[in-house]
């Protein structure tokens, strides 16, 4: 009997190998050269004479693109797979790549800095020859500067978070030759939701104003404590908001919780989740309410995600049930499939719309031209001229590409 | 226990007989070991003072429903850790099962709905089916974790390590299913919202009492008799305070420790069932760091880690000390910051306290 047992553990440790292995040997297959760890130095000069003979050449037939794209091997790594939004970006690049017919290996960095720069350096030692990044730490030029070390001469493409500190611009996207970024301005889905609140609350003011007093009570969700998106988020939603009104002569915005100085209740878990929006507002719902005269009025929030589990107290409470029930408006950010079902069913308000699918064949398309031999920036400028209305080129710096958000309230 | 009046009047004669140094020490030892309810008590009085509403019946009844959504899963970990063990699974479990159960019961006009081969039969056949499909999830990984435990004996700490990662990398999957693209799963059938988070009871205006809160009650009574009134409950402790001891005894160790992980698994799978609907968007990071609470309740509660002690009235109170923590701390409007390091210190304190009734005993 333990014989038995013993044997099907062994089985099963050979079996969850040779799964992971053949995993290996797909992506292996199509380098083919990334045996030899000790001649990757070689290897990569040689592919930097060849790229360089590629741009002076510039005349490149399609032939010449293909083949190149084939001897790309591509590693992608994503901060989280846990993320709703990067979710989306995943499976819209994973399509984008193949299409495009480069290979490439997806890693998780499971929200840990740490795990994704020992991902990025066993890839390379692996023949990786082009990084895709999306970095945990948001906005650290420290670490960016760190994997740009970790990457030597490979050609490394971030994506989605910031790289640099805000006002640092240029530190490090200026500081490297085989380095770009495609994402999106950080503080600009705070600018958007910001005016899409104020704007909202223009056109609808007396109905909003429950309690007919003639300022309307907020309540503000924070994603994460430390990231830079929601730190963005969270100012700019309601000061863009508080810019509209006070220009159209209206009060500003008046958090619910006078006693709390903070101006909003974060997620201790910095997860981002819907489960702690949905016990601070219960909490909040319990002591400020219709029956109190002090009803929260307005409710902003850093992602979708939390506005749902708003929302989810509204619903108990008798509110936001759809017709015939008092709505308050709840704002979010991604425009994630279900919060665009709920604005479509008159639960929620509006949302910022973050296109992943714009995001991914921008990345995509950097990436092949990566492989047809020009550099980043070049890719960069290529991309960009895909579509003059969602992508712009930042001011000054070539190889920064922003992917536009766009305000969502229902079509 | 049979006559509190009789055994207060014992207590009084015997401190009447004592000398003066041991009536101090009476004093010293019932207010340190009773240290947590008294710092409780000022807590409440405190934060009542400071914000009226707290105490309000609307207060109440939400510290009473966060409780009872918290509380099933502290009921089942609690069984592993009378076993000296932990489960750090239970989190994910909780999100799996989640997941599980809002997949079967998305409402049938919902545009995304992840498992859309799923034949139209009335909501609450699906009901039925989520309530013994979220158990079976939840089981499984309860059963594995017992075995391993068990069978190898290796510590629940390794066991439900890995475990914890299998379920999250099975939790990944069953995100990217179908067309689904790692979307929340939400649009969740009004019937189900029900069933769960409805109205029980109604008062004084605008209070209600949600379904989930009765089930509560009823899990915590089922657990109670499981615990006190079975023949597995005395094995469960008896194995938990010397399980060497426990199998010369005649108890099956290895049956025993396989049960318990396997109800405890069953619990968070119950949790996932409530969780989903009462949350009503499930995504991949659901029931993160779930198993933290749960643990801290019970240990607050005085479900020792020494193994073999613990009652279920401890979990409760413990469940609720942290529930009214985080509503007190938020009527207070204490900085984000500062609510780490307060529910550290108290987490600390608990513990501290529980294990010096040990140390003296010894």
């Amino acid at each position: 009997m333990k014989k038995i047992i013993a044997l099907l553990l062994a089985l099963m440790l050979v079996f969850s190998l040779a799964a992971c292995a053949s995993g290996d040997t797909s992506t292996d297959t199509s380098t083919d050269t990334s045996t030899d760890t000790s001649t990757d130095t070689s290897t990569d000069t040689s592919t930097d004479a060849a790229e360089d003979t590629d741009t002076a050449e510039d005349t490149d037939t399609t032939e010449d693109t293909t083949t190149d794209a084939s001897a790309l091997n591509v590693g992608v790594f994503y901060y989280a797979y846990s993320d709703t939004y990067i979710s989306s970006v995943r499976s819209a690049l994973d399509a984008a790549l193949e299409a495009k017919g480069i290979a490439y290996n997806d890693y998780d960095g499971n929200n840990n800095q740490a795990t994704q720069n020992e991902q990025i350096q066993t890839a390379i030692t692996n023949g990786c020859n082009l990084l895709i990044v999306n970095m945990v730490t948001s906005g650290s030029s420290d670490t960016a500067k760190q994997i740009m070390e970790l990457a030597g001469d490979v050609p490394v493409i971030f994506f989605n978070r910031a790289v640099e500190e805000d006002g640092n611009e240029g530190t490090v996207l200026g500081a490297y030759e085989n380095i770009c970024f495609v994402g999106t301005d950080a503080p600009e889905a705070g600018h958007l939701q910001g005016q899409m609140v104020g704007e909202y609350l223009l056109a609808n003011y007396d109905t909003v104003d429950l309690n007919g007093d003639g300022v309307i009570s907020y309540a503000m969700f924070k994603g994460d404590e430390a990231n830079v998106e929601a730190i963005y988020r969270t100012q700019f939603g309601v000061e863009d908001a508080n810019a509209v009104l006070t220009e159209a002569g209206k009060p500003e915005l008046q958090y619910f919780d006078a006693n709390n100085t903070t101006g909003y209740q974060v997620d201790l878990g910095g997860a981002w989740s819907a489960q702690a929006a949905l016990d601070y507002m219960n909490t909040n719902l319990s002591q400020y309410n219709e029956a109190n005269g002090n009803m929260i009025e307005l409710i902003i929030c850093n992602n979708d995600n939390m506005a749902e589990g708003a929302i989810s107290a509204l619903n108990a409470a008798g509110y936001n049930n759809g017709e015939g029930t008092t709505t308050i408006p709840v704002f979010g950010v991604d425009a994630t499939a279900s919060a665009q079902q709920l604005i479509k069913d008159g639960k929620m308000t509006g949302t910022v719309k973050q296109d992943a699918e714009g995001m991914a064949n921008a990345i995509a398309e950097v990436a092949a031209s990566v492989g047809a031999g020009s550099n980043l920036t070049d890719g960069v400028a290529a991309a960009a001229a895909l579509n003059a209305d969602m992508y712009t080129v930042a001011d000054g710096i070539a190889n920064k590409l922003f992917v536009a958000y766009a305000p969502y309230t229902g079509e | 226990m049979a006559n509190p009046i009789k055994n207060l009047q014992r207590t009084a004669a015997e401190y009447r007989q004592m000398d003066s140094k041991d009536q101090r020490r009476f004093w010293v030892d019932g207010i340190l070991n009773n240290a947590l309810y008294i710092l409780m008590v000022i807590f409440i009085v405190y934060t009542a003072i400071r914000n009226h509403n707290f105490v309000k019946p609307g207060s109440i009844v939400n510290i009473i429903s966060q409780a009872a959504a918290y509380l099933p899963i502290a009921l089942g970990i609690g069984g592993c850790i009378v076993l000296t063990g932990t489960d750090l699974s239970a989190g994910r479990v909780v999100g799996l099962s989640a997941a599980v159960s809002a997949a079967l019961l998305q409402s049938p006009d919902w545009t995304n709905k992840i498992f859309k081969f799923l034949p139209d039969l009335p909501m609450a056949a699906y009901i039925v089916i989520a309530i013994f499909a979220v158990m079976i999830v939840g089981s499984i990984v309860g059963f594995i974790n017992g075995f391993f435990v068990a069978k190898f004996s290796l510590h629940p700490f390794i066991v439900t390590l890995a475990t914890q990662l299998i379920t999250y990398g099975v939790i990944l999957l069953f995100f990217m299913i179908g067309t689904n693209n790692g979307q929340p799963l939400s649009g969740l059938s009004q019937e189900y919202k029900d069933f769960v988070t409805g109205s029980m009871l109604k008062f004084d205006g605008n209070v209600n009492v949600p379904w989930y809160v009765l089930y509560a009650v009823l899990m915590v009574i089922v657990m109670w008799f499981i615990w006190n009134k079975t023949t597995f409950g005395k094995n469960m402790f008896a194995v938990g305070s010397n399980a060497e001891a426990a199998n010369v005894s005649g108890v099956n160790v290895f049956k025993t420790t396989v049960l318990v992980h396997t109800l405890a698994g069953l619990m968070y799978g119950l949790t996932g069932f409530v969780e989903a609907a009462r949350i009503s968007s499930i995504n991949q990071s659901t029931g993160l760091n779930y198993e933290c609470d749960a643990i801290a309740a019970c240990v607050i509660g005085g479900v020792s880690f020494v193994g073999g002690t613990g009652k279920i009235s401890g979990i409760v109170i413990g469940v609720f000390v942290l529930r009214i923590i985080f509503v007190a701390l938020n009527m207070l409007s204490i900085d984000p910051n500062m609510q780490y390091i307060i529910k550290g210190l108290i987490i600390l304190a608990a513990c501290s306290l529980d294990m010096r009734k040990y140390l003296v005993r010894k």
